[in-house]
Parts: structure tokens; sequence; C-alpha cells
């Protein structure tokens, strides 16, 4: 689920290549002039997301340099950080992407130690931790990790006695969103997916295992990724009442925020942070909101894969790369929160307060009121349900 | 090479001879790479989920090696799966007679009544198509199908229709146009390809002794470019039985292909669930080249040359 958002509206990836282009352009020139890119530049404006005079402390202290293997998403960096990261303190990472959770359980499985840093949602964490994949560390060690909520350096699901299992980064719930122009506003349930007024009008995204799963809280169950065949059963009924009003399964974020903004689609289910997209794009105005059921959610962590053969480069990375700047400038181009107050402060000296709160940067306490995605025990009944539902 | 020996009797180099291998060696050497793609890159791999297909996938994701049929029985208990293969199967016929009946008229035209030039810049334009992306292809077609999309907004414009169509907008009708589209140049080249060897004399022979024009097609033409037609119909109807793309982007709710439920297993890492429906899908495919052998004789796609 957390990659269906993670993708870049058009305007986003033109800021972006504006930043991308400015940047090169300014280190150009710094390196022309002989100058130390790292303090040289005021942080930048919340428009130009390119996080100037990041981390003194970590470039004024000489350590490891090369590059690191990581596997994560898309919305985890962003080029102009890399190129300035690499060459205020020499770390480069060699980025790979990765589709979902578990695209990155099976990669690391499999190779191991030639990954350094992996990014994983919630339960996903800990099921890296009890299968030896990654290793806990002591989080306080990391000056960056100051700057981070509270409640984010104490989640009981990432913290083992040898440490903590990884640095907190983002997290969403899944949301409704919908068009008040075409839907009679006031809806507060998972009701509003099944109505066959709505018919041919719903855009849910293309993932079996989470459909299944905001189903099972629609239909009440507690542990919707461990659900009971019974409990399979119940959100199987309300996927089969469904299934007339999905105009499409979306395969990605992109794809259900078009078919908002071109009034294809009505209503759909979205991370948190879609719909402002859909509106920055010059589609309708939408009214979002979290089911009364409760809602699933992802929240996500760097992890230090064990063995990693670069880990030597990680912390130091992370002390530059977990920066407020940074993390402010990822979320004007990604708009989900982060777990970073002093990005959140940032934010609003940058006057982006409005857009923090409405994207609940504030709360980051909401998570515990979520239900967490992570491995299950149902996945294959849930894919045999979603596949008979979606079959002929 | 042969030798003559003392006694005059010619003797070749004696099997199994050091220079007997090694000229064998040598004459094989060419195709080890191809020998290797296919052994590693198709045998192993189909080797391999075969017998995940019979073991099952564990609450850790994890293939076990329990010996079951469960994953095959899957296929035929849960009626969703034969419907899907048979919708499939419907598709995948429909798009195959859609792409002969636009492929051969074409391609008789452009052999019999174009010169050699201009059938160079038709083909072209056939084939220009590959130099873009399948996926950016078919997301194209969003921009036309859609509620909001090019054809509506023509059909609309010129007072066709007054709302917009909704046949094509996320539904089978529209899979079917653009699978049309992808698979069209397939058939039409292989159709060209047979038609380009074909002695159009003939044709006129045969009314000159009395055939009527459509008596001459069905029993001078068809006949002698039967290969062509083969080979059309394999190079697009197989492929067809293992799309998902298309259906996922330009398909809606109601336009699962048998793929996009194999897919739903395998990107869950439930492999060898997925895997035996997918050896499910390879044995229809093999039936249908033995059937296709027995009863077209394919052996001449390879033999007319």
């Amino acid at each position: 689920m957390a990659d269906l958002n993670r993708h870049l509206g058009r305007r986003e990836f033109l800021r972006l290549a504006g930043a991308v282009g400015a940047t090169a352009g300014l280190g150009a020139f710094l390196a022309a002039c002989g100058a130390s890119g790292a303090t040289a530049t005021p942080p930048a404006a919340s428009s130009a997301p390119v996080a100037s005079g990041a981390a003194p402390s970590a470039a004024a202290t000489p350590g490891p340099t090369g590059t690191f293997n990581w596997l994560t998403w898309g919305d985890h960096w962003y080029q102009a950080e890399m190129d300035k990261i690499a060459a205020d303190i020499g770390i480069k990472a060699n980025i790979t992407s990765f589709s979902d959770d578990i695209d990155a359980y099976t990669k690391v499985q499999q190779v191991g130690g030639q990954i350094d840093l992996v990014s994983e949602d919630a339960l996903w964490v800990p099921y890296f931790y009890q299968h030896q994949l990654i290793d806990a560390f002591d989080i306080n060690s990391l000056k960056v990790a100051s700057q981070l909520y509270s409640v984010a350096r104490e989640f009981s699901i990432w913290t083992s006695p040898a440490g903590y299992l990884g640095y907190p980064n983002g997290w969403a719930p899944i949301q409704i969103t919908y068009d008040p122009a075409h839907v009679t506003p006031g809806a507060d349930s998972w009701q509003l997916l099944l109505d066959p007024k709505y018919k041919k009008r719903v855009v849910v995204e293309d993932q079996p295992v989470e459909v299944m799963a905001y189903m099972g809280k629609a239909a009440g169950v507690k542990d919707p990724y461990n659900m009971t065949d019974a409990e399979v059963a119940q959100a199987k009924a309300l996927l089969v009442q469904l299934k007339p009003n999905i105009l499409r399964l979306a395969p990605q974020a992109t794809d259900t925020v078009a078919a908002l903004k071109n009034g294809e689609a009505w209503i759909a289910t979205i991370n948190l942070g879609a719909d402002t997209a859909v509106m920055d794009q010059g589609g309708p105005k939408l009214t979002t909101f979290t089911p009364k059921e409760g809602s699933i959610g992802w929240m996500d962590a760097e992890m230090l894969v064990h063995g990693g053969a670069n880990n030597n480069l990680l912390m130091p990375f992370l002390e530059v790369h977990e920066q407020a700047e940074y993390v402010a400038a990822n979320f004007m181009i990604n708009r989900r929160p982060l777990f970073s107050e002093a990005a959140y402060k940032l934010l609003i000296n940058q006057g982006q307060q409005e857009l923090a709160d409405h994207l609940l940067f504030n709360k980051p306490e909401t998570v515990n009121t979520m239900t967490l995605k992570g491995p299950g025990t149902s996945t294959q009944a849930a894919i045999a349900a979603f596949n008979d539902v979606f079959g002929s | 090479m042969t030798v003559a020996s003392d006694g005059g009797v010619p003797s070749g180099p004696a099997a199994g001879s050091s220079s007997g291998l090694v000229k064998r060696f040598g004459r094989a050497l060419p195709a080890l790479p191809g020998l290797a793609v296919l052994l590693f890159l198709f045998l192993v791999p189909m080797a391999i989920m075969f017998v995940f297909s019979f073991w099952r996938t564990n609450n850790d994701f994890v293939v076990v090696p329990e010996w079951n049929l469960g994953n095959y029985a899957r296929f035929f208990v849960e009626g969703t799966y034969l419907r899907t293969f048979i919708k499939t199967l419907i598709m995948a016929g429909l798009v195959t007679v859609a792409a002969l009946a636009i492929g051969l008229p074409f391609a008789y035209f452009l052999v019999r009544y174009t010169g050699k030039l201009t059938q160079r810049v038709i083909l072209l334009a056939v084939i220009v198509p590959f130099w873009t992306s399948y996926l950016v292809r078919v997301y194209a077609w969003q921009a036309i199908l859609g509620e909001h999309g090019a054809l509506n907004q023509i059909l609309q414009a010129i007072g066709v229709i007054k709302v917009p169509l909704d046949i094509f907008n996320y539904d089978d009708p529209g899979v079917f146009v653009v699978l049309t589209y992808i698979y069209f140049p397939f058939a039409l080249l292989a159709l060209y390809a047979s038609l380009e060897k074909f002695d159009f004399t003939q044709l006129n022979a045969a009314q000159d002794l009395g055939a009527r024009p459509d008596q001459a097609f069905r029993h001078i033409l068809l006949p002698q470019i039967r290969a062509g037609i083969i080979t059309a119909c394999i190079f697009v109807f197989i492929p067809i039985l293992g799309e998902f793309l298309t259906p996922t982007l330009v398909g809606g709710a109601q336009s699962s292909l048998i793929a996009n439920l194999v897919l739903n297993f395998l990107r869950n890492d439930q492999f060898a669930e997925g895997a035996a429906l997918a050896i499910i899908i390879a044995a229809f495919v093999t039936a249908i080249m033995i059937v296709f052998r027995k009863s077209f004789r394919v052996e001449d796609v390879v033999t007319s040359g």
C-alpha cells in the first residue's frame, strides 16, 4: 500500500526537476569557485526542495566515504538531496526501488548483505528482525534522532532488547476521498464505497491483500491481516458488493489521482495526501475522511541489513539524510506526514503549517489508531477470495 | 573428411577419437549460447516451477516441500479460475480472428496492389509503434477510451452521441480493442511474409478455368498461405493467454484475464499456488501446439521457408 502514493505528480516532478537542475548548476558553480557546498546557501524555500546547509556537524567531521546499497521506495529520497549529501560527506547511495514490502523481503532474503539499508512498513520491521535480516541499533546514538517526535522513538513494535529496529520515516492511513459535487456529503463509513448509486465511480488500488484488509475493517474484523475463514468470508461478501461500483483497480496512485482529477471516478481509497495531489493538478476539491470503523495504515522505517558490506556508511548517512531540512523538503514533494518534529517546525517557519496540519504532520500519535500493515497468516486466503470476486 | 587406408578401404575418424570429438564440439560451439539460454532460462525455471507447483507456501512466504495436488485442484474446484480461463480463451480467439480479418485483406492489398517502396513505407509505419514501449502505448489508450477520452469527445463533437459511451471505459470491449491494436502487427507481418511469396497469376488462371473469385481465394490462395495464417494465429493467440498488463490498465473490475489471477499469487510470494496455475496454462498451450501440429501440419511453417 505504501508504494501507491509514492509517485510524483507532474507539477511536483517539474518542481523537483527544476530543483535538481538548480542544485546541479549551483554545485557546478561552487565547485568551479572552489567553495564547499555544505554551508554556502541558506535553507531552501519549500517550493524548491533542496535542503541546503543541512548537517553542518556531519560535514565538519571527517568520516567514512563510499557507496552503499539502499533498497527503498521512490519517496524516501530525492535526487537533489542525494547529490548534495554526496558532495558534502562523500557518501553515495546505489538505490534500488521495490514495489511492496513483500518484494523487499524476498530480495533481502535472497541477497542478504549485498543490501545495506532497506525500507519497510510497520509490522514488517519486526518480521525482518525475527528472521535475522536486520540489526537493531541505539537510535539515540544518532544526534538527528532528537529531531523526531518522541512517540516515534518509542514504538513498542520497533523496540527490542538489542535496540531500536529502524529509523522512523513516514506514515499514513488509508482514507476515503470523494468529490462532493457528485457524492452526498457527510459520509463517514466504508459503506460509502458500497452504495449502488456509485456504480463504476469508485477506484481502489490493485492490491488484493490490502483491499481485503480494509473490507475486513468494514466488516468489523479486528485483525484484518490475520483473518479466520469466517472473517475472510465476511470481507469477501463486502467485496462482492463493492465490485459493481469499481471503475478500475488502479495499479498505482497516479492512476487514482488521474481518475479523480478528470472526473471519471468520484470516490477512491487513497493514502493520506493523495487528495491534495488531485487538487494541485487542477482537479475538483475533494472531501477526505478516515472511516469510523477504523482503517489500515503504514508507517515505515529505514533498517540496517544484517551483514551489510557497507554498514559503516549508514549512521553517517542517516545523520545527514534525516536532517529537518531534507525531511521538510521531502514532505513538500511527497505530501505525507513524516516523524520529524523539527521538520514540522521548519514547515511552520516556511508558511506551510496549513498543509502540514491538513496532512496530520503534527499528529504522529494517530498511527496508534491504525491497524498497521504487516505480514499475516491470511494472505493466501485473502488472495483466493479476491480472485474469486474479480475473476469471471 | 575420409581418407584411404593402406588397403584402399575408406575410413573416417574412429568414433570417439579425440579428433572426432573436437570436430563435433567445434560444430556445436556456435549453438552453445542458445542451448545455455534454453537450458538455464527456460527449462530449468520451468522444472523448478513444476516442482514448486506440487508444494505449498507457508505463512512465512516460504515454499515448503509438502507434496500435494491442492494447487491444481484450486483451478478445477474453485469455478472462478476455469471461468476466467475460458474467458481468456474467448478473448484470445476473438482478437486472433480480428487480427486476421484486418490483417489478411490489408496484407493482400499491400502485396498485390502497391509497389515495393510503398510496401516498405507502410510496413515501417506498422513497425514504428514497436519503438515505443508497450506500457506507454497501452497507457495512451486510456486517454482515447476513457469517459472523457478522445473517442467520446469526437463522437460527441460530431453529434453521434450525446452522453459518453460507457462500453470502452474500463471494460472488456476496451481490452479487446487494445489487444487487437497491440497484436495486429504480428499477424500482419506473418501474413505479408507468406503472401509475398504467392504467385498471383494463379488466381487469374483459376478464374480463366471457371472458378469464381471466392473459389479461387479458398482453393488456391488460402492453402498456399496456410503457413502464414498459422504463424499469425500462434503469434497472436498464445501471448494473449499470458496477458495481464492490458487488462490491468484499460480493463475494469470485470476484465481480469487468467494471468491477472496468477499474478495476484506471485506478487504476494505465493509461488507454489501461482506456479500451478501457470503450469496449467503452459500445458494448455502445449496441447494447442500439438493439435495445431496434427491438424494443420504446422511443420509446413518451418519447411515452407
